[in-house]
């Protein structure tokens, strides 16, 4: 599972902490999205789909 | 059933605002009609304007999130005449981002997003319990009955806020009134325009005093750590203070009234308070307490959902009917704290979706759970029937909540 993020887009909700919080982070300047493992193990596969469900803008995408 | 999709202009409905006697926390019937029809159906505006109202979670989320409707207020209209609705929207002052399309938009919300992080939220946690148990100590001296609303659902959003914005304390008595006149049902349009030439003022000191002498909170971190005028401050501030105390005031008073009138649930929650996030995110579905928006204005022609929409076509979203929709929720018109959805629209979506949405969450959870603890036998002190409910206005709730314990 690889993930991509859309920095333009993330609003910094920071939806995706909540749901994935070893794979998100939300950036201290501006509360955009800090991706921290953009390749996580199959085991996280459904909270990281929680994540990009629950982003307000669609800026993640599981690929 | 006859399907209107084809009917055109004359099926348009009126905004529907009545909602079922008996049922404070269920949305309008009408809404649920429109549902059936279709999720965006034909909507008749007060001045005869003919748009679209969306009652569908999917396509509620996809307006939301879609950017050729737009933000921008030239063309928008309120669905229903509310306070206010006939201000002219060129005397806003510069920064009310709620009212921009990205990449304006984009500019001030990533200035402001870094307070409202989960990390800086959770940071404030031990504040707003003390805030808490300040309010649930007076109450529990002064002794029931008590008007909820007025001893603890009112004052524990403004502490939080004034004391993040950094209001003086000596200020906040009079902002809270000023904010009132502008959400209040009575208030005229001169009287609304009065407490919003006030209110400015009482925040353009405010901004002075922070340049001058800026403190750790945002008024004084965004004069050093950004080159916003004192227009755009002004702007921000407002948008901050109305977003910040209407909402979490009317969901800490409907939530607690919903809980009293769903003792199941309530002991449920009693009995396992690790329910308590659950039972805030049931809260803000069931209750969805923004009733009238958000709202946008078609940016071009084009065809959504099956519908034809035009350039500059007003659409105004429901949020608690989209939270009310079979096709996201089963049973939607059930209150279950265990349902462990998140999946609701209450703080909208898109780039607007609330900024706030973990500092509110974090306030309910604290209100709802310590007003709990605190008075283990809460109940209402009036009979159900007599409670009034804020029916035409943009956050619904309830006018008072008269509890004893």
């Amino acid at each position: 599972m690889r993930i991509e993020v859309d920095e333009d887009l993330c609003c910094g909700a920071g939806s995706c902490v909540l749901a994935a919080p070893t794979v998100f982070d939300q950036n201290d300047d501006d509360g955009t999205v800090l991706l921290l493992d953009p390749a996580p193990g199959a085991e996280l596969g459904a909270a990281v789909r929680e994540a990009a469900a629950r982003c307000p803008t669609a800026a993640i995408r599981v690929v | 059933m006859v399907h209107s999709r084809a009917a055109g202009n004359h099926a348009a409905r009126p905004f529907p605002t009545a909602r079922p006697i008996g049922c404070p926390f269920d949305p309008p019937a009408a809404f649920t009609q429109a549902r059936e029809e279709c999720p965006i159906t034909p909507l008749r505006y007060p001045d005869g304007h003919i748009g679209h109202l969306v009652t569908g979670l999917g396509a509620a989320r996809a307006v939301l999130a879609d950017p050729r409707f737009s933000s921008l207020p030239a063309g928008k209209r309120s669905p229903v005449k509310v306070p206010g609705s006939e201000l002219s929207t060129d005397a806003l002052p510069a920064g009310m981002f709620v009212n921009m399309d990205p990449p304006e938009h984009t500019r001030y919300r990533r200035l402001l997003s870094k307070h409202f992080t989960i990390r800086r939220v959770r940071e404030l946690r031990p504040r707003i319990q003390e805030m808490t148990d300040r309010l649930l100590d007076a109450m529990a001296d002064q002794g029931g009955p008590a008007d909820l609303v007025k001893a603890f659902a009112k004052p524990l959003p403004t502490l939080v806020t004034s004391e993040l914005l950094g209001l003086p304390e000596a200020d906040r008595a009079e902002f809270g009134r000023h904010v009132d006149v502008l959400f209040s049902l009575s208030t005229s349009g001169e009287e609304m325009r009065r407490s919003m030439a006030t209110l400015g003022g009482m925040l353009h000191a405010l901004i002075a005093a922070a340049r001058k002498n800026p403190g750790t909170d945002i008024l004084g971190r965004l004069t050093v750590e950004t080159d916003l005028s004192d227009e755009e401050l002004l702007g921000i501030t407002i948008v901050l203070l109305i977003a910040g105390l209407e909402t979490t005031t009317n969901m800490l008073a409907l939530g607690t009234y919903a809980l009293l009138r769903h003792p199941g649930q309530l002991a449920a929650l009693r009995a396992d308070w690790s329910l308590m996030d659950d039972a805030v995110e049931e809260l803000l579905r069931y209750l969805s307490v923004v009733q009238i928006g958000p709202i946008r204005v078609a940016a071009e022609d084009f065809d959504f959902e099956g519908r034809s929409v035009r350039k500059g076509q007003v659409v105004t979203v429901s949020l608690p009917a989209a939270n009310r929709d079979p096709l996201g929720f089963e049973d939607p018109d059930t209150f279950d704290i265990r349902r462990g959805t998140t999946r609701h629209v209450a703080f909208g979506n898109g780039p607007h979706q609330c900024m706030g949405h973990h500092l509110a969450r974090l306030e309910l959870a604290i209100g709802y759970e310590s007003l709990l603890r605190r008075f283990p036998r809460l109940e209402l002190a009036a009979a159900a029937e007599g409670i009034a409910t804020r029916e035409m206005m943009v956050t619904y709730g309830v006018r008072e909540l008269p509890v004893r314990w």
